[in-house]
């Protein structure tokens, strides 16, 4: 045997050897994603899939009230957001924009000071934080007519009760200021949520860097500023980032506190009215929900950006 | 009385000063007290007589259960109390029971034997929640409509896993990534399989984990509203609907809509209370870690 | 039992792409039956990826692996009759201690009675039969670090894997620890492959050591030759404590200098050195071969530590030109302070590496 002929035949055993890693890999690679597939093929069968449909109707004039057939009218749809006819969407954005930034603000400000009050050892701090958490338990629907029927109310309302209490008249808060009031029920709701956030971040920073800075003589205020803060970071954005989520679909406060008055419906509210609530103009308000799913996405990448560098230049 | 009192770890920012520190705990346990305040009162009104509930607030009052008996009560042609905790209950339980059984072997796969690009996937995961449910309410009713599914448990159940899906994903995954992940390679050369993997090796260490996930699935499948009201007007109502049908639009009805809410609410909430610590680790952790 | 052979074994880390890491390159080690191999070298030198190619938990990308001449490179882990012992114990927090010894056997089916007199027996081996219905978080570390090995030893493998083994326990009972261990193998009788990132316990518990280091195996041999006669500069410097004193020299034609005395070549080394044509060597010398002598190379002492039985001495030498710091053992009950002067020099064997490429001159000592 020539020493080509082995050569080769050595060759083309390590190529089958090769061949045969390759192949074991492959069937190790189907074997880690085979578990992920069923949860995979269900979230895009049930979200991804209407949200296509959503995209196609958003290009038709659909109306499911009418027998006529649905036409293909390309971005005419969209266009028309601008025009007078479409002055109550533009408002329900603003709304919704407004609420959002707010809630998410305030129960932020609100959950950030409950977790540093609460950071402390006092007697019955875990029933106090038991206290505290609640209303995020509370089902959203009974939050709002609770609120609405026995805080709020003109007649029965606790807080006009003590309004007059102190001899000033009674405010009818619900119409007078409707977006106002949704957002108290949601700052209610929500602290507590970001108070938990703020609160894992507080606890698990590291004692023995606090130790070192007050040996180095720091200012409480300073320990928060320079050290407490930019720990905190990435649970402040976590709180902001998931409280964005869904803040921006709330629906059930609106519909239970101020039911389609004018000054509070947000988007969601003005879709599902528009649409399946009656209004039956699927076409048109596909079109709102691909503006709310567009803003959403691009409300959740500069928001987290933009909070990022703010803190680190404050820092 | 306190559910847990473990003390923090680190040293905390406010009260180094004794005064300071009392005023601090005091000014603590008011604002605790003031944010519980309305679910007192509301509690406070279920048990009140309709007259006295519409009239000033007072504390002073007999004490009933007759709005509690009230509202539980079937009344013909109206969802019912018991029907509607039916609807809920069942929906919730298959729906949380659907979540788990997808999440789990995802988790699985994003944590102790990732797979390649695993980051991207849990990315994904996430990013559904960034779709806005009316993003997609219109072709989901139109589908359901046009599957005979309006009006069903079916539908709601469907949905609401859908809507947990991610979050189970994304809490499982970090509790699963705090196991080591040696555990798993030494069941795998005491020739464990990859299901005996799961059953007897990770899964008796992450129950807890997974017990609060699974509770977190049911407060946000038993609170939901939005698609109870938009798909399921009378048909398999849940609670959230069956709550918000006891507002009268005429005569006094705050004390049994007090009451209502009181029901509606204590089973979620007692089970968050219980929860709450591993719930909220897990909700941090997943981001962090 | 059973003999191992790694044949030309790599594991690269993305394998085919860019910036792939061959955390282990072409090892090629034969393991004998019943020996006690150590693989040593320093942390990221791939001693953890060669064992889990062994155990099955690693691709092998390139060559093969055989145990008892069985090629096992493509087989699963659980294919393989092997045990391994993990650093951080890897015990199963919901199972008994009787429960985590007996779990392989009862995946294999072993009738009940049967595994039970086995984890006995194991339990009774590493005294831990009071502790066998204690779940693992009710152990000490020692306990623990003893369940482990009993999970091992019941399913009497082929093969025990360990991974830095005694690395969670305290000075002392890792001291203890490791007799006991190189005591249990000896007995066992059982092939194992041992990794650990500290030399005194290669050297002390290994019947060959295989050193290791940027995935690359440096050296395989007894403790002893390891030690009296490194394969290059990286062995050289790694293995012994303290270490060997390395000094860096140029050569002045076919002489080489420390401080200011020539250094005494071998034969076989001066051929070496004469063939090569490298400029710059070091030179390896132990610190108990140092010697002083009169006519030494004059350094100062800076640091004096005392152990009792001797001392080490670090001195501050001139030397081609700048000042190097070489350590002298000297007798325990030394008169010597910081700030003394000395004269040092060679009195045993000395090592010459290619300072550029770290192989050895001259043969090895035998
Ligand atoms: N999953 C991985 N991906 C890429 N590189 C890795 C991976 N695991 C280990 N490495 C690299 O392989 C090398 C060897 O690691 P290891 O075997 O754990 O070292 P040792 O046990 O000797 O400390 C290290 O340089 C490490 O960075
Ligand atoms: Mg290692």
């Amino acid at each position: 045997m020539s020493n080509a002929v082995v050569d080769r035949e050595v060759d083309s055993k390590k190529e089958s050897r090769a061949n045969e890693i390759k192949r074991l890999e492959r069937r190790e690679g189907w074997k880690r994603r085979l578990p992920i597939l069923p949860a995979l093929l269900f979230t895009i069968v049930v979200t991804q899939i209407p949200f296509l449909f959503t995209l196609f109707y958003s290009l038709t004039d659909w109306r499911i009230d009418k027998l006529e057939p649905r036409q293909f009218i390309g971005i005419d749809n969209y266009t028309s957001l601008t025009e007078e006819s479409e002055k109550f969407f533009r408002e329900a954005a603003w709304v919704s924009v407004q609420m959002t930034v707010m809630a998410v603000l305030f129960s932020l400000i609100v959950g950030t000071m409950l977790a540093i009050l609460l950071d402390r050892k006092f007697f019955g701090q875990g029933f106090i934080r038991t206290l505290l958490i609640t209303p995020f338990l509370v089902m959203p629907v009974v939050a709002g007519l609770m609120w609405k029927t026995q805080m709020l109310n003109f007649n029965f309302g606790i807080i006009n009760w003590i309004l007059n209490g102190l001899g000033q008249e009674s405010v009818e808060f619900a119409t007078r200021y409707p977006m106002g009031s949704v957002i108290v029920v949601l700052v209610w709701q929500w602290s507590p949520f970001m108070m938990l956030i703020v609160l894992a971040g507080l606890q698990g920073q590291d004692p023995s860097v606090l130790e070192a800075a007050r040996v180095d003589g720091a200012s409480t205020f300073g320990i928060f500023r320079q050290i407490t803060f930019p720990q905190l970071r990435p649970f402040l954005e976590l709180g902001t980032l998931l409280g964005a989520i869904y803040l921006i679909q709330v629906y059930d406060h609106i519909e239970v506190i101020v039911g389609g008055q004018p000054g509070a419906n947000n988007l969601p509210f003005y879709i599902a009215q528009r649409s399946i609530g009656g209004g039956n103009r699927f076409g048109l308000a596909s079109t709102y929900s691909i503006i709310v799913v567009i803003a959403s996405i691009i409300i959740a990448n500069i928001g987290l950006r933009v909070l990022s560098n703010l803190l680190e230049d404050d820092s | 009385m306190a559910l847990f009192t473990r003390a923090p770890k680190a040293e905390p920012i406010l009260g180094q000063n004794r005064l300071v520190a009392h005023l601090l705990s005091f000014l603590t346990w008011i604002i605790g007290l003031m944010f519980f305040f309305p679910l007192f009162w509301l509690t406070v009104n279920g048990f009140k007589e309709e007259s006295v509930a519409s009239a000033d607030p007072t504390l002073r009052f007999e004490p009933t259960l007759d709005r509690f008996s009230e509202v539980t009560e079937a009344n013909s042609g109206l969802l019912s109390f018991a029907e509607a905790f039916g609807n809920s209950f069942w929906i919730v339980l298959i729906s949380t029971a659907f979540v788990m059984v997808l999440a789990i072997p995802a988790a699985y796969a994003l944590s102790i034997r990732p797979m390649k690009k695993w980051r991207d996937v849990l990315f994904f995961f996430i990013s559904t929640k960034f779709l806005p449910i009316v993003g997609i309410i219109m072709p989901v009713w139109i589908i359901a409509r046009d599957l005979e599914l309006l009006g069903t448990r079916t539908v709601l159940v469907v949905l609401y896993t859908a809507m947990n899906l991610p979050l189970a994903v994304w809490m499982l995954r970090s509790f699963f990534a705090e196991v080591p992940k040696e555990l798993i390679e030494a069941a795998q050369i005491d020739g464990c399989s990859l299901i005996g993997q799961i059953r007897q090796v990770l899964l008796p260490i992450v129950a807890p984990g997974v017990a609060a996930t699974a509770l977190l699935c049911v407060i946000f499948a038993w609170n939901e509203f939005f698609f109870a009201v938009q798909l399921n007007p009378t048909g398999a109502s849940t609670i959230p609907v069956w709550v918000n049908s006891q507002q009268k639009f005429q005569g006094q009805f705050i004390a049994s809509l007090s009451a209502a809410s009181v029901l509606a609410t204590l089973p979620v909430v007692i089970a968050g209370w219980v929860a709450q610590k591993r719930m909220i680790r897990g909700l941090a952790m997943g981001a962090i870690k | 039992m059973a003999e191992v052979r790694y044949e030309k074994a790599s594991r690269i880390y993305g394998f085919g792409g860019v910036g792939a890491v061959r955390a282990v390159n072409e090892l090629d080690l034969n393991i004998a039956d019943g020996e006690l191999l150590v693989l040593v070298g320093p942390s990221g030198s791939g001693k953890s990826t060669a064992l889990r190619m062994l155990a099955g938990l690693e691709t092998v990308n390139e060559g093969s692996i055989f145990i008892d001449d069985v090629d096992v490179t493509l087989k699963p882990p659980q294919d393989r009759d092997i045990a391994m012992v993990f650093q951080n114990y890897a015990l199963y927090p919901s199972m008994t201690v009787g429960e985590n010894m007996g779990f392989a056997l009862k995946q294999a089916k072993v009738p009940k009675a049967e595994r039970r007199a086995q984890v006995e027996e194991a339990a009774r081996i590493l005294d831990l039969e009071p502790y066998l219905d204690r779940k693992p978080k009710n152990l000490s570390g020692g306990q623990r670090q003893r369940v482990a090995m009993g999970r091992a030893i019941v399913r009497s493998p082929q093969v025990f894997l360990m991974d830095e083994p005694l690395s969670n326990l305290d000075a002392k009972l890792r001291v203890q620890t490791r007799t006991e261990l190189a005591d249990l193998q000896a007995r066992l009788g059982t092939t194992m492959v041992y990794v650990t990132h500290d030399q005194v316990e290669a050297m002390t518990m290994g019947h060959r050591v295989a050193v290791l280091d940027h995935g690359e195996l440096q050296q395989v041999d007894t403790p002893r030759r390891l030690y009296s006669s490194p394969a290059n500069l990286f062995v050289a410097g790694f293995i012994g404590s303290p270490a060997m004193n390395l000094i860096e020299t140029d050569r002045t034609g076919d002489e080489l200098h420390f401080g200011s005395t020539v250094v005494p070549l071998s034969d076989d080394v001066q051929a070496d050195l004469k063939a090569s044509a490298s400029t710059r060597f070091v030179v390896g010398v132990r610190p108990e071969h140092l010697i002083q002598t009169p006519d030494g190379a004059p350094c100062g002492a800076t640091v004096v530590e005392e152990l009792g039985s001797d001392a080490f001495v670090h001195a501050s030498m001139p030397h081609n030109g700048t000042e190097a710091t070489v350590v002298v053992r000297v007798d325990g009950e030394t008169a010597i302070t910081r700030g003394d002067n000395l004269t040092i020099a060679i009195g045993g064997p000395v090592h010459i590496f290619d300072a550029e490429s770290g192989v050895r001159l001259g043969k090895p000592v035998t």
